[in-house]
Order: C-alpha cells, then structure tokens, then sequence
C-alpha cells in the first residue's frame, strides 16, 4: 500500500449542470470529415458505444449514491450523472440518421447494449458479497473509462485539424459540448471510485480490463463502418491509417494514447492534473448547442 | 531434418489462413463477435421523441366538416404511430396544441389532423384556422399516444362531435381485422360533423353505427347504447365532458372504459395534464401547487429543496419519486411499465386529474 495521496487541483473544480442540448442532424453527410472516411468513422463508434456505456454508467451511479458519505461529492455525482443521461441520449440521436443514410448501426449497438446491460450487470454475480465486490469492480472500470473520455474530450477541444478539414459544424459541436462536459465532470468518478474503495490493485486491474475492452470495441466498430459503409467498396480499417491520421491531427496521436497509461497508473494520479477546466467552460460559453439550450423556446440549434 | 520443418511451415500458415478466414465471416455477420446481441435493441431504437422538435410542411389544408379544418403535414421518416396518438403542434405564436392523428399510421410520409375552430376557446384552434395555411412549416413534438386501443372481444365507442379524429383510425383498423364493434356519433348537425360519409361506409355491414344530429333527434341515447353489452366489451369515449359524464354514469360494471379529454382532441385547451394541479407530500405534510406549464418538480423544490434531480429532461431518473395516490401522466420514457405503476419521474411528468400525492 502507498501513502503516496492523488493530489487534487482545486481551481480545476466547476458546479456540473446537464445542458438541455439538442441537434439537427437532417444536413449531416455521412462522410462528415470530408474526404476520410476512416476518420469520421473512427469518431462515429463514439455513437456505437455510448448510448449503451453511459446509460450503464448511470445505472451503476444510482446503486452508489448510498455508499457515498460526503455532500459535495455527492452532488458532483447527481450533476455528473445528469450529464451523462443528456451524452446517452444526444449520441443516440445520431444513430437514426446513420441508419437513413444507408449505415444501420442496429447488428453492433444489438450487441454493445448485451455488453452493457447483461456482461456487465446487475446478475453478472449472485447477490450478498459478490454484488457489493461486482459494484466496487464497475466503480472502479468507470473511473478507468473516464480518464479515456476525459483524454478524448480534451483532445477533440484542441483538435484544430478537424476545423481546418472542414469537419460537419453540428457533429464537431456535439463532440465538443460533450468533451468540456467530460473534461468539466473529469474528476467525478475518480473521486467517487476513491471515495468508496480506492485500492490500487483494483484500480489497475480494471484499468486493464477496461482499456482491453476499448481496444477490442473500438476496432471492431471502426471495421464495422468501413465495412458496411454503402459508398465505400471494400473499406479496410487498419492501425497503419489510424498512426496517419493521429500525425494528422484528426485523431488522437498513438504517442498520447500510450502516455495516457503510465499517467493513470501513477500512484499521486488525479483526473485534475490533466486537461484545462476553464477551457472547457469558455468552449461551452460559445457552443451553438449549449447556448441554444439557455435560450428558452429554441429547442435546436441552428446552422447558419 | 528440412522437410519436417517444411511440412510444420505449411500446416501451421495453413491453419492460420483458415482461422484468418473463419474470424472474419463470423465478424462479418456478428461484428462483436464472440458476443452475442441483446434480443430487443435499445439504442438508436428509442421511441421518446427525439430532443429535437421536427418541422413539417403543410401540404394540404381543406374544410372536411363545418369549421372544421383538417390539415396534411408532410416530412420524411416519420415514426409510426398507433390509433387513439395525438401530435403536439407548436403554433406560430408558441401555444402547442395537442391534436389526435386521423390519417393513416403506416404513411411514414405525413400525418393528418383535424381541428374545430372553437369560437370562444383560448385560441389555439383560431390559430390553427387562421394561421396555419398551406405551404408552411409547423413545428411538431410526438407522437404519443394516451389513447391508446386494446386487446377486447368487442368495441363500443361514444363520441361526441370533433372528437371522432382518435377514434377514426381506431375504426378503420377493427374493420380491416374483422373485429366486433359499434359507434355512437353525436354532434350539432350532419354538416358539422366530420368524416359522416367514411365512418357510415365503414359500418354498412350489420348497423355499427348510430349517427345522432342534434337539430333532427335531440342528444344521443347513452344509456341505451351502454345496456346490454357482452362481458368484456371496452367502451371508448371521447367528447365534451357532459358527454363522458353520461357514459361514466350509464357503464355498467365490468367493462373498461378509455377517456380521451374532448380538449385533447379539439386542441383547445393545453392538452391532458398540462394544467394546474396540486401535490401532497404525506410525510413532509405540505401540498404544493403546480402551475399550468411549471413542472411537479419546481413547484416541490420550493417546499422540499433538498430533493434529487439533475437533467431536468426526464432521462437520467434522478428525481423518481413514489407515488401513494392520483393517476399520473408519465411523460418520460425511461421508467419501465412496473415502475410507472407507483413512481413517476417528477422533472417531466404530470398529473391527469387535480391531485397527486407523493411519498416526501
């Protein structure tokens, strides 16, 4: 056991609130990223993955409320599970238009929802002790993801090269409200899994687990894409093109993936170390989608 | 020494393009293959409606009764609906109206409503009249459906005047399926009331229907439309609420009854639920009011602030509350059926009577 304590940056903490967002999908081609198709696709498993993944986080969420003895955390996690609910359902928003553009995503949500909802449910483990340890276990995998999405969002808010490809403006806002929102709640579930448990073994074994899991749903959701893609004839998917397009710019880089791990793995780790909270708030203060969602009466937001 | 070696080259590269080409058709077919997929899809295959409100044009707009005005509004795609659905309308000056669907469920190409033009009304169905003119876009919200037509051996349906939109496709589906059903129709005047000539073809085979012109035959005979019914008969009404009076007062025991608010379907007033009502909270000992358009849950923070919410969107099913009496107007879709008996989601949903009581 270390003594080494995750020192938490202070003015890195924001009030989470979940924004009324919505979007309008009708103008958004397939090809979002104009021109790379490998690209846009590789993005749009974050549609495959988290409607499922973060409805799954709010379940494990509300089983937790009761474990957790500290007000403010407490309503970080009621404003983080808010959150959330609102990311769930503006991805599966997305996945319907996939579906009229000739691309149905159904053959791989059909299966993600079963990873979700039965692999890593409520029975997966008799109750009694196995449930609470089950608990601590998806507790601890969500605190794992959540470094990813965190890593994800700061990355997408700095992504100028999707600007400069002329990537779809509604798909960039959604991917950037909803990367703030996930760099502005980064630390929630860090604090949460080290609230309730904190053990280090847990923490790397299900950081393994989870990255493993990432690894395996993001290559095949990116394969899926390419390969049921209607304008595409034999699209590949493979690591060469993701290593280019990391250099590009239009995806994270592999060496920024690989230096996420040893972060996480440190022992003084905590999610507020990494990613700029105030960027995230100046991003959300200008967002078409969250400010649209203040202004009572207009209910989606517009594209000039 | 070279040729055994040779031969576990070959063997072990041919095993492995077999495996190569087993994994990929199983992908190709299953793409998380080992995994197998959840029976009933949930995401991308939500039935809420989405968060965006769509736009529909106006393609049609003709007088199918005396004030009575039914308008065609078209788009791409649009989810299907079941008989007894109604649509919420955002009209130019920001009333929504609720008005029952009265074209065909199957036609993912528009949808049809019918509206009566209530002189005195709040103004939403003057709007409708006066506004609302071929060639342009409304906003709409929906379909949902509280109407909705269930399983029974046979049907009795009572309505009164505009009220027949809901019930409309409800008939045309029983007669398609062969089923048993009756109608009584009620309203001022043969010309004032909409879709005569369909509905009287619809029922031409074994006197289903009784048609009652109040300038010819006073008002319709309720009671003697309600005696006699076989067990199990579900009796639909939808009308003014003189009318659903008379019908709750003649049903005899044992028959279902399905109340559609005649406001909901007119569209003249805000809709069931989206009124004033009050909130007991039993265990804190207080009753709130709840303003027409002020959700449950604002109206209990001010006497209990420390209740939990957070999306304020009716997704995330933070603010769930038990409730201990009043009949709710669920207006989420997260809950599942068994919850939705005894709890309700207190940031979107409402109540359909004056009263809910929640265990606070």
């Amino acid at each position: 056991m270390s003594n080494t304590q995750p020192a938490a940056v202070a003015s890195e903490r924001t009030p989470l609130k979940a924004r009324k967002v919505s979007f309008a999908w009708e103008k958004t081609p397939l090809h979002w990223v104009p021109g790379d198709p490998f690209t846009t696709h590789t993005i749009n498993v974050l549609h495959l993955l988290l409607p499922a993944g973060e409805r799954w986080f709010i379940h494990v969420y509300r089983q937790i409320l009761p474990y957790i003895h500290d007000d403010q955390l407490r309503e970080d996690v009621i404003g983080f599970i808010g959150q959330e609910a609102v990311h769930s359902q503006a991805h599966d928003d997305v996945l319907p238009h996939l579906r009229e553009l000739g691309l149905d995503p159904t053959p791989y949500t059909a299966q993600v929802d079963w990873f979700f909802e039965k692999l890593l449910g409520d029975r997966t483990l008799p109750p009694g002790r196995a449930s609470k340890w089950w608990l601590m276990e998806r507790v601890a995998t969500i605190a794992a993801i959540e470094h990813y999405t965190a890593f994800l969002g700061d990355w997408i808010l700095n992504a100028d090269a999707l600007d400069r490809r002329g990537a779809d403006p509604t798909m960039l806002d959604l991917l950037r409200w909803h990367g703030a929102e996930e760099v502005e709640h980064r630390s929630v579930a860090f604090d949460v899994f080290m609230h309730v448990d904190g053990g280090y073994r847990r923490r790397v074994r299900t950081w393994a687990a989870a990255f493993s899991a990432l690894i395996f749903l993001w290559q095949r959701g990116t394969r899926f894409f390419m390969e049921n893609d209607p304008t595409l004839l034999g699209g590949k998917a493979s690591f060469k093109a993701f290593h280019a397009s990391g250099k590009q710019g239009t995806l994270p880089s592999t060496g920024a993936i690989l230096r996420s791990v040893p972060s996480y793995l440190s022992r003084s780790y905590h999610p507020s170390q990494e990613g700029s909270t105030a960027q995230a708030v100046d991003y959300l203060a200008h967002s078409p989608a969250a400010l649209a969602a203040e202004t009572p009466g207009t209910a989606t937001t517009g594209r000039s | 020494m070279a040729l055994p070696r040779l031969r576990t080259v070959v063997l072990v590269s041919g095993a492995a393009l077999l495996t190569r080409r087993a994994l990929r058709r199983r992908i190709a077919r299953s793409p998380l293959w080992p995994l197998p997929a959840l029976p009933e899809p949930v995401s991308g295959h939500s039935k809420r409606r989405a968060t965006s409100a769509r736009r529909l044009l106006i393609t049609g707009r003709s007088e199918v009764a005396d004030g009575v005005v039914q308008l065609r509004l078209e788009g791409a795609g649009l989810p299907r609906w079941e008989p007894g659905a109604h649509l919420d309308l955002v009209l130019p000056s920001g009333l929504v109206r609720q008005y029952s669907l009265c074209g065909d469920p199957e036609d993912s190409g528009a949808y049809t409503v019918a509206t009566r033009l209530v002189e005195d009304g709040r103004g939403g169905s003057r709007e409708v009249h006066e506004q609302l003119q071929e060639g342009l876009e409304v906003e709409v919200r929906g379909p949902r459906n509280r109407f909705p037509l269930t399983g029974a051996p046979g049907y009795v349906f009572v309505v009164g005047g505009i009220g027949i939109t809901p019930v409309l496709p409800m008939l045309r589906s029983l007669a398609a399926s062969g089923a048993d059903w009756r109608l009584l129709y009620g309203g001022r005047s043969r010309g004032s009331m909409p879709f005569l000539e369909e509905i009287e073809k619809l029922g031409a085979d074994g006197d289903r229907v009784t048609v009652v012109a109040q300038d010819e035959a006073g008002h319709p005979d309720v009671a003697a439309a309600l005696t006699g019914l076989a067990p199990g008969t579900a009796v639909y009404c939808c009308g003014p609420e003189p009318l659903m009076d008379a019908v709750a007062a003649a049903l005899p025991e044992g028959h279902p009854l399905h109340l559609e608010r005649f406001s909901a379907a007119t569209g003249d007033a805000a809709g069931p639920g989206s009124g004033a009502f009050e909130v007991e909270l039993r265990r804190s000992g207080r009753t709130v009011p709840v303003a027409a358009g002020q959700s449950v849950l604002a109206a209990v923070r001010a006497a209990a602030p420390h209740v939990a919410y957070s999306c304020e969107q009716g997704f995330c099913g933070t603010c769930q509350q038990r409730v201990l009496e009043g009949e709710i107007d669920h207006r989420d879709d997260l809950l599942t059926d068994d919850e939705r008996g005894e709890s309700m989601l207190i940031c979107v949903s409402r109540c359909r009577g004056g009263r809910l009581v929640l265990d606070l």
